[in-house]
């Protein structure tokens, strides 16, 4: 978007309101993270899972089995790859908004990173959170595989278009391991936290896939809250959603980002 | 998608259009298996499971006060009817899929053909195939130049997430139709007169893209609720592929409509559809 077009006065209100839901929706996975661990449920390996998770949980509940007991070791390692997955996304974001292109490049790009390193933030804490509830040890760390990728990537980030391919990978890693991990995870609160954060990235990625498409076809001045809608490409209304249901091929497995 | 002199052009170029075409075939193709193998494995479980109402309790239970919650919209005006109509709406849209009116009271919980789980796949495809209406009636009334003129992007939008929303519908009715149920072809909720009232009263591809929003949040919502209240495993791979996509198409359409594209930092359940929509 180009500098003349950026109404900041509504972009303030929209992030304010946005903030507003957003204090709603921390609170609530608050409560299901306090659930969580409060919650009684035995602990299944991924390939046990059965088909009466909630008779299960009621059963366990009367038992008074300890939350320790509740969470698996593949639980913890599951929350502490998504931690690390988060915390490398924290640190891509970081740097990219240092870069002069973004710094004083497009603002509405420059708005929607410094967002997105929020919500990653967050998501980091949840995770991390839920890790330690669940007697493991907080993932502080990147995650291995995917630092390598981004340290050899970025010699090569010349513009915004690089920095956006880059996001795009990061948040399409992130959504495909969170939907993965929400039919594997043992705990009903933690396949809430999983699949309360999946389409969050999805919308990461669908944003940047928009973006992507309108700096390809130079028509970065679209980039923009509120955009004009009349002149947006065709293609643009359907780049930011390219499968009918999220894949989950190149989900992490949940040893990648595990604190050793 | 636009609508000149009253009629509709197409917005992008056959040869785009055959690539956007060959590449949602494509797609298709890779991923579509798999969910036809989640299908199966669902449809395995629930012939296998007992019906586990405390889940659909508490979707239904959990829906109800965020209907509550929920301010303004066509969702509020949905959950009004809901709450306020549900028993002259199903004799309207309460007939089976052949047709044949249901006898039974409309409530979910009570004397529904789809219990347990299956509820929830039954809320699941009534809400594709609402969708799949909607965007269907839109895409019609823009030809008609009803809308105005529609942005080109409204309208590939409103194609492709048609489309998608067809495959949802068919993965679920996969599920239906294997444990033994009727598949559902029509849009069973109460609050679907009120749908229609408000696509009816559209006279802008903006008015159609804030109802699209509302249907899309329920959506995503409901499957982020069903992930964890529901208990086939197949049935939570299924809404957890599934709620991203709807959340996508939400993203898509706040950044047409001027809003920022990714407002929650979690996905809430506020509007998260409940169980006590479904007529059948």
């Amino acid at each position: 978007m180009s500098e003349e077009h950026l109404d900041t006065r509504l972009l303030a209100e929209l992030t304010e309101q946005s903030q507003d839901l957003n204090s709603d929706a921390v609170r609530i996975t608050r409560e299901a993270l306090a659930e969580y661990g409060q919650q009684s449920e035995p602990a299944r390996r991924w390939w046990q899972r059965g088909g009466a998770v909630a008779a299960l949980a009621g059963g366990a509940a009367l038992l008074g089995v300890s939350r320790a007991a509740a969470a698996s070791s593949d639980d913890v390692m599951a929350l502490q790859t998504a931690a690390s997955i988060e915390n490398l996304a924290v640190s891509v974001y970081t740097t990219a908004a240092g870069l002069s292109f973004i710094k004083d490049g497009n603002k509405t790009v420059a708005a929607f990173i410094a967002k997105t390193t929020a919500q990653h933030q967050a998501h980091a804490q949840a995770f991390n959170a839920a890790t330690t509830q669940a007697g493991g040890k907080a993932q502080t760390a990147p995650d291995p595989k995917y630092a390598a990728v981004v340290k050899q990537m970025l010699p090569s980030i010349k513009g915004p278009g690089d920095v956006v391919s880059l996001a795009i990978t990061l948040e399409d890693v992130a959504a495909q391991t969170y939907t993965e991990y929400t039919s594997k995870v043992s705990d009903a609160a933690l396949r809430k936290l999983f699949a309360s954060v999946a389409p969050v990235e999805a919308q990461h990625r669908s944003t940047l896939l928009a973006v992507q498409a309108l700096l390809a076809g130079n028509d970065a001045s679209l980039i923009a809250i509120p955009t004009d809608a009349a002149k947006l490409p065709a293609a643009a209304g359907s780049v930011g959603f390219p499968d009918a249901f999220y894949p989950v091929k190149n989900a992490s497995p949940i040893s990648e980002g595990a604190v050793q | 998608m636009s609508a000149g002199n009253g009629g509709w052009e197409l917005p992008i170029s056959e040869g785009e259009l055959s690539r956007l075409t060959r590449e949602l075939d494509e797609a298709h193709q890779e991923y579509l298996p798999r969910m036809h193998a989640a299908a199966a494995e669902l449809t395995e479980e629930l012939r296998d499971t007992q019906p586990t109402l405390a889940g659909v309790e508490r979707l239904r239970m959990g829906s109800r006060r965020g209907f509550l919650l929920g301010a303004g919209g066509v969702a509020a005006a949905m959950a009004l009817a809901a709450c306020s109509s549900s028993s002259s709406t199903s004799k309207s849209q309460g007939a089976t899929p052949s047709g044949t009116a249901m006898s039974s009271p409309p409530s979910a919980s009570t004397g529904s053909l789809y219990t347990g789980d299956l509820q929830v796949v039954a809320l699941a495809t009534a809400l594709e195939n609402q969708a799949v209406g909607a965007y269907g009636a839109a895409l019609a009334a823009a030809k008609a130049g009803k809308l105005g003129t529609v942005p080109a992007a409204v309208g590939t939008f409103a194609t492709t997430a048609m489309a998608q929303h067809t495959d949802h519908a068919k993965a679920w009715n996969a599920v239906l139709t294997g444990a033994g149920k009727p598949a559902i072809t029509n849009v069973p909720l109460s609050n679907q007169p009120a749908t229609l009232k408000a696509l009816g009263a559209a006279t802008s591809a903006g008015a159609v893209a804030q109802l699209a929003l509302e249907l899309e949040n329920q959506a995503a919502q409901t499957y982020l609720f069903a992930t964890y209240n529901v208990s086939s495993a197949g049935g939570i791979a299924t809404a957890a592929s599934i709620a991203p996509v709807e959340a996508m198409h939400a993203a898509i359409l706040n950044f047409v409509l001027g809003q920022y594209p990714v407002p929650d930092d979690f996905l809430p359940v506020d509007k998260a559809a409940s169980p006590t929509l479904l007529t059948v």
